[in-house]
């Protein structure tokens, strides 16, 4: 049994897919979905936690069918929507305990017990009896997470667990997410990071338009790319290249250059500005990151439909 | 279900208490018109008073029923819905704790209404006389908060809202029996005023206070409450599901 699988799972809202055809297994890792807004990451998201009916297809988690037993789905699994939704008129144990409660831990020393453990998982322990009002963003989020592991779910799905937070917030949370993988969970992420996608994640698909373009480890997919290489010079591109050196863009003084061995290249290149009498103040060389597999997945310039409730909600947050 | 009811209700009654000036503002307004017309304006006595106090405790749950109208669609756009939705808890458990919740939370306003006109005059009751009012203000808040979570929920943002709730509010009251005897009003006034819920309301708990049973009025609230609860119910799942 797969923690989560989905076979062929469409949503059609309105005459167009949003979604098309989707299959996935994802099993004891932190799987993430990568894509552009308006890809369709989010109505996936929605289908798997039963908030979106499919159109067709079928999608299980836990093997609980979300059509058929989403009671089932809604009990293995939690679910962390990118909307920082903590209430802030009331305290952090309060806040978790109200969780607890809807997941049916009734027993008042076991969810005492419960609420404890991951607030102390979490580090909020001390901040417990706080207003989350006075809660940063970071601490928000934990606040969040703890909330989603009270019921010791099988399945984690995140939405942009770390958008709005600092660098070390973002870190921190990466940090307990890969924690509770440790403990074999499996965690779903949606993401625009795709530094943190690839560091972080074991497995990620990147989505266009509803369909999955590529799947595979970070690794993976870089392994199918060349190296970058990155000149800065006055003089454009030599007029005579290495071979097996293909420029890639000439922008604002900087060529850039992929080649298959980049650090030889690299010289070959250099040799090539030499003899022509270019000027190059600079160059550098790095291995291909999931920022290049996605943009050559993705293409330039695609833009999504503007979502008015979107935009809302992060200019509130602002 | 009764559990998550609770959990939800406990939830959006913490929030409440911890508002002060959410507390304050809803009781101003039935205050002061209570002091305005019972004891203030010339001309009136006693009886007026006591007239006026069943009518102004409805436009209390009135007005507490169309203000909490927004709080599910405020749960909706600030993305706690989502989550809520997502709890193994029976969906609707989300939808009764906040009707619930409106409702505690006018009956709480509606007896600090009740201590003021005790304070300021009026007749004192006996100890069922209140209970059977309470009973009808309760009844009636059920059917104003599934009224105002329907309509917030159909329109889907707090704006157009906002309009609706004043739009409503002052012209319910008005067209109902809470100033005026259905044999003082004229002709056009009397038809609307047998059409509002609130004249059952109003009328109930008048019939409450002076001893009798209101069998008619009783029937009419229990049935357009049930009407309108299905009706929210329904809105609630269309605002859900997709």
């Amino acid at each position: 049994m797969n923690a989560i699988e989905t076979n062929g799972l469409t949503k059609v809202y309105e005459g167009s897919a949003v979604v098309k055809g989707l299959d996935l297994r994802v099993n004891g890792e932190i799987y993430g979905l990568l894509g552009p807004n308006g890809s369709g990451k989010t109505t996936t998201v929605n289908m798997l936690t039963t908030l979106v009916r499919p159109t067709s297809g079928t999608a299980s988690v836990c093997g609980h069918d979300v059509t058929k037993d989403s009671a089932g789905v809604r009990r293995s699994m939690s679910y962390v929507p990118q909307d920082m939704a903590v209430d802030i008129r009331l305290t952090g144990w309060e806040n978790v305990e109200l969780f607890a409660k809807l997941y049916g831990i009734k027993d008042k020393t076991e969810r005492r017990e419960r609420i404890e453990y991951v607030l102390d998982i979490m580090n909020l322990t001390d901040r417990a009896g706080d207003m989350t009002k006075k809660y940063s963003g970071g601490m928000r989020r934990r606040l969040e997470l703890a909330q989603a592991l009270v019921h010791r779910p099988e399945v984690l799905f995140l939405d942009e667990p770390t958008v709005g937070l600092d660098v070390t917030s973002r870190r921190s949370i990466w940090e307990y997410i890969t924690k509770l993988r440790g403990s074999g969970m499996t965690i779903f992420v949606t993401t625009h990071q795709m530094d943190e996608a690839e560091r972080y994640c074991d497995r990620v698909g990147i989505l266009k338009k509803g369909v999955l373009l590529n799947e595979g480890t970070p690794g993976e997919l870089t392994s199918g790319l060349e190296d970058v290489v990155i000149v800065r010079t006055d003089s454009g591109l030599p007029r005579n290249l290495p071979d097996g050196v293909t420029p890639v863009k000439l922008e604002n003084g900087e060529a850039v250059f992929s080649a298959s061995d980049g650090a030889d290249s690299l010289d070959a290149i250099l040799d090539s500005y030499k003899a022509e009498g270019g000027k190059v103040f600079s160059a550098s060389v790095r291995g291909p990151t999931l920022e290049d597999v996605y943009m050559q997945a993705i293409g330039p310039g695609e833009e999504a439909p503007f979502d008015e409730d979107r935009f809302r909600n992060m200019m509130r947050r602002r | 279900m009764i559990y998550g009811v609770l959990a939800y209700a406990q939830r959006d009654l913490r929030r409440w208490i911890r508002s002060p000036m959410n507390v304050i503002s809803t009781l101003v307004m039935p205050a002061a018109w209570l002091i305005f017309m019972g004891v203030v304006l010339p001309g009136t006595d006693k009886g007026y008073l006591d007239f006026i106090t069943p009518g102004v405790l409805v436009m209390t749950m009135l007005n507490a029923g169309l203000f909490g109208g927004s709080s599910l669609m405020f749960d909706k756009v600030l993305g706690y819905l989502d989550k809520f939705l997502a709890a193994p808890t029976p969906r609707e458990s989300i939808l009764a704790g906040k009707i619930i919740f409106i409702t505690v939370r006018g009956l709480l306003q509606a007896l600090v209404i009740q201590i003021i006109a005790i304070l300021v005059g009026a007749t004192v009751l006996s100890l069922w006389a209140y209970i059977a009012t309470f009973a009808i203000l309760a009844l009636f808040g059920v059917f104003v908060a599934s009224f105002g979570t329907t309509i917030a929920l159909y329109l889907g943002e707090h704006d157009s809202y906002a309009a609706a709730q004043s739009f409503l509010s002052m012209p319910l009251y008005l067209a109902s029996t809470a100033m005026l005897r259905y044999d003082q009003m004229p002709a056009v006034l009397f038809y609307i005023a047998k059409v509002n819920p609130l004249s059952y309301a109003i009328d109930a708990a008048r019939m409450a206070s002076s001893g009798t049973f209101p069998l008619l009025e009783v029937a009419v609230l229990v049935a357009v409450s049930v009407v309108m609860a299905l009706l929210c119910i329904r809105m609630f799942r269309r605002a859900t599901i997709s």
